[in-house]
């Protein structure tokens, strides 16, 4: 038995005991400084030192760094003491290295200079000394220097089990980071081989390797399927005595199987049966030996002997396609949960979360609801009632949305503060989604702003309003109930915020109680503007406005706010600019212009909802599956009805209005940090108000109708075009400075299309002498041809202008039309200049066609000059629905069940222009694992299958 | 993967730190102050993992601990590691360190940080697991420990036979590190 202490430094353990010893924190520091300048005096100095007092030293300054002190010398030394022959110094050389050198330090070269000769030592504990080195810092220097070195050392026979394990984690954590500089493929079938190996240690150590390697480039590992199989089999099943010393409290190599287990993951489910009857076999044993009795009472052992269940269960969810063990899987699950281990607990909460989105288990998981609610209720770790809510929220389906939901809103009023926001996002979520009847998911909303208020973000309550103003059979409904709530002595801002917005809209539907007249409304929203915050202030001037129009009998009375003093002179601009605006508006507008400008807001596009996409953000790690309650396949009729009913909220998403209203950037485009707050659906007036500038984000649901609304302080600076956001989308700013703001609608019909150009002044001063005009650079000109309608050369400041430019296409086209403008902002002359978004895309329209039709004409144009093909790394999220909408806003249409995996794309379109039609075919091959796609173009013409594979792939 | 492995004291004192993924000197010091934060508030019979702090990872990471009398082994590790497994590897090495230093103390780590540091690269390597098995990893100690000696050779040997604790005034030697469970390495091999 080692006993490593006895045999110290003495010096150090003095210092030690020293520091240990002061009384302050003071002393301590003074303590320390004294060392450190000792230390510096001894490197300094004359006298050599022995390699035993530059080990002295270095530890002290290794504990010196543990205490929490910057250390800024010293690394020489311990440079220096790597070339010692003395294996105690050369060891304490490497220790301060990989705790103190970064990967980038000057000296980085003596350091693998270094490495490089203890590399090839006879001695091979200096051998592992140098790659641990390498494992720890792993610099792309490192990776160049030994890159091509380490793989031979991996491989070769001569090299001992203990040096190949520390070489496979070393190549590892250079191939993660460096994986250019370390080239794997020639190795790839030895490195399989190594499953195989005597060793224990190695295989453990090779399997990790193996994983990083098959996740890059999974096709060349294939072959370590059935070799992990048989290698997992031979130890679960125990016909395998050769364990050495790696059974861990009577568990069969338990690190190693877990390991083979994630391995497979990485697969899907064997093809070869053979293969295949054998996992199964492993997977079935390990569910039988949880229902062994335990061989040891020992915490450890269950430890062990479950870490393998669990990865187990894992492989099982991973391959999803065994409802015997997948139903198994659960019910194992549903005995954890009601274990006293906590972490089992913990974990079987975890699992289930999976479970739930597997098809053949998900009604196994409903199960359990009870158990999982009293999780929520009892547990006494918020870990654990965190993952409860994350399983209730996975398991939740239209048959049990009403009871989940309410135990949330239940549980959500002493919800610990930590997760409040995540479960109000998912409430939400869920009664959205399962909604049958709206008038429940208007009193769940209405109930998680009363509950939880403070933890219901901006998009929560933006939802309830689009849902409320897009459905009309609820509108009065919501405008009873908020106003009932309103009715509370104390109500948070946000109900006020909702309230303010639904009765502005639609208060007018319940005006004909005497207990809720115009007269009663107003001055109910009006006893809590003075409690409010100015955001909501701002939004109540506009709900005030609108009651001007919807009540003309109180107008005097609004009118008098409106004048008061504190908001025609408020020291917030926008809302002194509303109360004088809204006050010139009710006296000047007639009942005419005052409707229409008034008029109630048109239903907004539809589209993924931003709260979704706001859980997504806050869980990035998360697996998509969980995220999004998935729609079970229910066998049983009578869902199918309800289903019916209640997917109308959600029709797939639409390109042409998949602008973002609200201006929260749309997730579709996370890189999109400008908010475009863009035209509405109904065609675009000129802002009526003028009222280009001071629109502060916070406000953008204001309800008064605005057309333009730019958002200054969000990158005004950058005058960016926005072209390649346009490739699959018609609609939107394109351009936009400090100066100037440039919005686009389009319309293609065959190969006609229509450019709406709105250009809006945003400054204090006219815009003079504008003028804009499209050039057609190169061979454009003969390919399309544009007309620019004519416009005014002025342009007010605040104000907005429209023009149109009608476009025929030609032929098929590369190149893109330009839109130079000139004009004159106070006496200086501006030029700007962008590409207009017209692309060959635009005029594609999409067509059906079935699975057979489609093959042929694939067949067809199989020439190798039709055919354009790229594969690339993913840009954006790979999530199916945002794939789907981007292929459709591109003009093509997605063809349902034609290729045999569900995870692939393939569409159709038709492109016209005036000289041909162009068939045109696309293939996508979405690779999740390793963040790639593969695009396929087909159509009858070489040039446009490339154009259009540029252009897709920019989207992707 | 293994990001950091974090050693405090019930008072936050770190005890180790080994990082796997490089950080600024002054950043790793928050890391274990924030990661002292989040565990030490927690009752002794909760559950062993909870979601990382935010600057070691966010939501991908998760700590797993464990508290041994007055110190706490925090590992922190990302969503591919199996969290009772990495709980079976905090308690290997905790076995491992008691078997080295003969029943270890929050001592026996703060005079040997390099004893420490030399038996965690032994199981632990570029945040991968490099060796499970006590008995390999001991031999490996026991290796290095045999070259240490043969190194010091005559010339220290006077100085280190006068026991250098003895002579040092420490306070509080406690020896109260409770392992759970501790079998001999006899028992391991079944």
């Amino acid at each position: 038995m080692p006993a490593v202490k006895g045999d110290g430094m003495r010096g150090l353990a003095v210092f030690i005991s020293d520091i240990r010893n002061c009384k302050s924190k003071e002393a301590e520091v003074k303590r320390i400084n004294k060392e450190l300048a000792n230390i510096r005096s001894k490197f300094k100095g004359d006298k050599t030192l022995d390699g035993y007092q530059k080990k002295k030293y270095v530890c002290k300054l290794l504990f010196i760094f543990l205490l929490g002190h910057d250390i800024d010398f010293g690394h020489m030394e311990a440079v220096n003491l790597l070339s010692s022959n003395k294996y105690t110094e050369k060891q304490i050389g490497y220790l301060f290295i990989s705790v103190l050198v970064g990967g980038t330090s000057d000296l980085m070269k003596l350091v693998i200079q270094s490495i490089k000769n203890d590399l090839v030592s006879r001695n091979p504990v200096h051998v592992n000394l140098a790659m641990q080195c390498i494992a720890n810092i792993g610099s792309r220097e490192m990776a160049e220097a030994f890159g091509g070195e380490i793989p031979k050392l991996l491989v070769s026979g001569d090299t001992i089990d203990s040096v190949k394990q520390s070489a496979a984690l070393c190549l590892l954590k250079l191939v993660r980071r460096s994986p250019d500089l370390v080239p794997m493929a020639d190795w790839a079938s030895r490195v399989i081989h190594l499953l195989n190996d005597q060793h224990m240690g190695v295989v453990t150590a090779a399997v990790s390797l193996i994983e990083t390697l098959a996740k890059k480039n999974s096709d060349d590992y294939k072959g370590c399927v059935s070799l992990a199989v048989s290698r997992l089999s031979r130890i679960v099943t125990s016909s395998y005595t050769d364990l050495q010393d790696y059974t861990y409290y009577f568990v069969p190599a338990p690190w190693l199987s877990v390991k083979l287990l994630h391995l497979l993951q990485y697969y899907p489910a064997p093809e070869d049966a053979t293969v295949r009857n054998r996992l199964t076999e492993c997977l079935e044993t390990i569910l039988n030996k949880a229902q062994e009795p335990p061989k040891s009472k020992k915490v450890q052992h269950s430890n062990a002997k479950n870490a393998v269940l669990f990865e187990a269960i894992n492989l099982i969810i991973h391959m999803d396609c065994d409802a015997n063990l997948l139903v198994r899987a659960c019910n194992q699950l549903g005995q954890f949960l009601q274990h006293r281990e906590t972490n089992l607990r913990y974990l079987a909460l975890e699992s289930m979360c999976l479970l739930a989105t597997s098809e053949f288990s998900h009604d196994a998981v409903k199960k359990h609801q009870e158990t999982v609610i009293t999780a929520l209720k009892t547990e006494r770790d918020v870990s654990v009632r965190q993952r409860a809510v994350d399983l209730l929220y996975a398991m939740c389906d239209r048959s049990n949305a009403e009871e989940i939901v309410l135990e949330m809103l239940a549980y959500l009023e002493t919800a610990d503060y930590s997760i409040r926001e995540e479960m109000v996002l998912k409430v939400a979520i869920l009664a959205e989604k399962y909604a049958v009847d709206y008038t429940w998911y208007v009193d769940t909303i209405l109930n998680l702003i009363r509950i939880a208020g403070d933890y219901v973000s901006e998009e929560v309550w933006y939802r309830v309003i689009q849902i409320v103003i897009n459905r009309d059979d609820v509108q009065g409904y919501a405008a009873k109930t908020v106003f009932e709530a309103l009715q509370a002595p104390a109500c948070h801002e946000n109900m006020v915020k909702v309230g303010g917005y639904i009765l502005g809209e639609f208060g007018n539907l319940i005006a004909g109680d005497p207990r809720s007249s115009p007269m009663v409304q107003f001055q109910l929203l009006h006893s809590k503007f003075h409690l409010c915050s100015v955001a909501t202030r701002q939004l109540l001037l506009s709900t005030y406005i609108k009651f001007v129009n919807l009540f003309p009998e109180i107008k005097p009375q609004i009118q008098q706010v409106l004048q008061n003093e504190n908001h025609l002179r408020n020291a917030d601009v926008e809302l002194q600019q509303r109360a004088v605006e809204y006050l010139q508006l009710s006296t000047v507008a007639s009942t005419d212009v005052l409707a229409t400008v008034l008029e109630e807001m048109p239903p907004f596009p539809e589209r993924e909802s931003s709260i979704l996409a706001k859980l997504k953000k806050k869980q990035p790690g998360k697996l998509k599956e969980t995220m999004e309650p998935r729609e079970v396949k229910v066998s049983s009729n009578h869902t199918d009805t309800t289903h019916t009913a209640v997917a109308e909220p959600h029709p797939p998403p639409q390109p042409t209005s998949a602008i973002d209203l609200l201006g929260l950037s749309s997730p579709t485009q996370p890189s999109n940090s400008v908010p475009n707050s863009t035209p509405g659906g109904t065609g675009l007036l000129i802002d009526v108000l003028g009222d280009l500038s001071g629109e502060s984000s916070t406000d953008v649901p204001s309800s008064v109708q605005k057309t333009v609304t730019p958002t200054p302080g969000f990158g005004s600076v950058l005058a960016t075009d926005h072209f390649s956001k346009f490739v699959c989308k018609n609609n939107g700013v394109i351009f936009e400075t400090d100066l100037l703001q440039i919005g686009v609608k389009a319309e293609f019909r065959q190969n006609l299309g229509r450019l709406g150009l709105f250009y809006g002044n945003k400054t204090a001063f006219a815009f003079t002498s504008f003028l804009p005009s499209v050039e057609t650079p190169g061979c454009l000109e003969s390919q399309l041809n544009i007309q620019v309608k004519p416009m005014d050369a002025a342009i007010e400041s605040g104000a907005q202008k429209q023009q149109m430019v009608n476009i025929e296409c030609i032929s098929d086209f590369i190149e893109v039309p330009v839109l130079h403008i000139q004009f004159m902002y106070s006496g200086v002359l501006q030029r700007v200049q962008l590409r207009l978004p017209v692309m060959v895309n635009k005029f594609i329209e999409a067509t059906e066609m079935d699975m057979a039709t489609f093959f042929q004409r694939w067949k067809m144009l199989s020439q190798p000059d039709q055919e354009s093909q790229k594969i690339f790394k993913a840009k954006n999220s790979m999530d199916g629905e945002q794939i789907k909408t981007k292929l459709i806003g591109f003009g093509l249409s997605v063809l349902q069940n034609v290729d045999p995996n569900p995870e692939n794309f393939v569409c159709a379109g038709i492109m016209h222009t005036k000289m041909a039609q162009v068939g045109c075919l696309m293939r996508l091959e979405p690779n999740k694992q390793a963040q790639m796609y593969r695009l396929t173009l087909r159509t009858s013409k070489g040039s446009v299958s490339q154009r259009l594979c540029e252009l897709m792939e920019t989207q992707l | 993967m293994i990001k950091a492995i974090l050693v405090f004291n019930n008072h936050g004192k770190a005890r180790l730190t080994k990082f796997y993924v490089h950080y600024p000197e002054d950043l790793q010091q928050q890391i274990v102050r924030e990661t002292y934060h989040l565990v030490s508030k927690r009752d002794d019979n909760v559950c062993n993992f909870l979601e990382g702090g935010t600057l070691i990872g966010g939501a991908d990471y998760k700590l797993i601990y464990r508290h041994y009398a007055t110190l706490y082994f925090v590992f922190c590790v990302d969503s591919s590691e199996s969290e009772l497994g990495i709980l079976d590897l905090i308690q290997v090495f905790v076995e491992t360190l008691d078997k080295c230093f003969e029943n270890v103390c929050e001592l026996d780590l703060i005079f040997h940080v390099d004893k420490v540091h030399y038996i965690l690269s032994e199981l632990c390597m570029g945040g991968m697991v490099l060796e499970t098995n006590m008995s390999e990893i001991l031999t490996r100690v026991d290796e290095q420990n045999k070259l240490e000696k043969q190194e010091a050779g005559i010339s220290t040997a006077p100085q280190r036979a006068v026991s250098t604790l003895k002579e040092m005034n420490i306070p509080q030697r406690i020896k109260d590190i409770k392992l759970p469970d501790l079998p001999s390495i006899g028992n391991l091999k079944f």
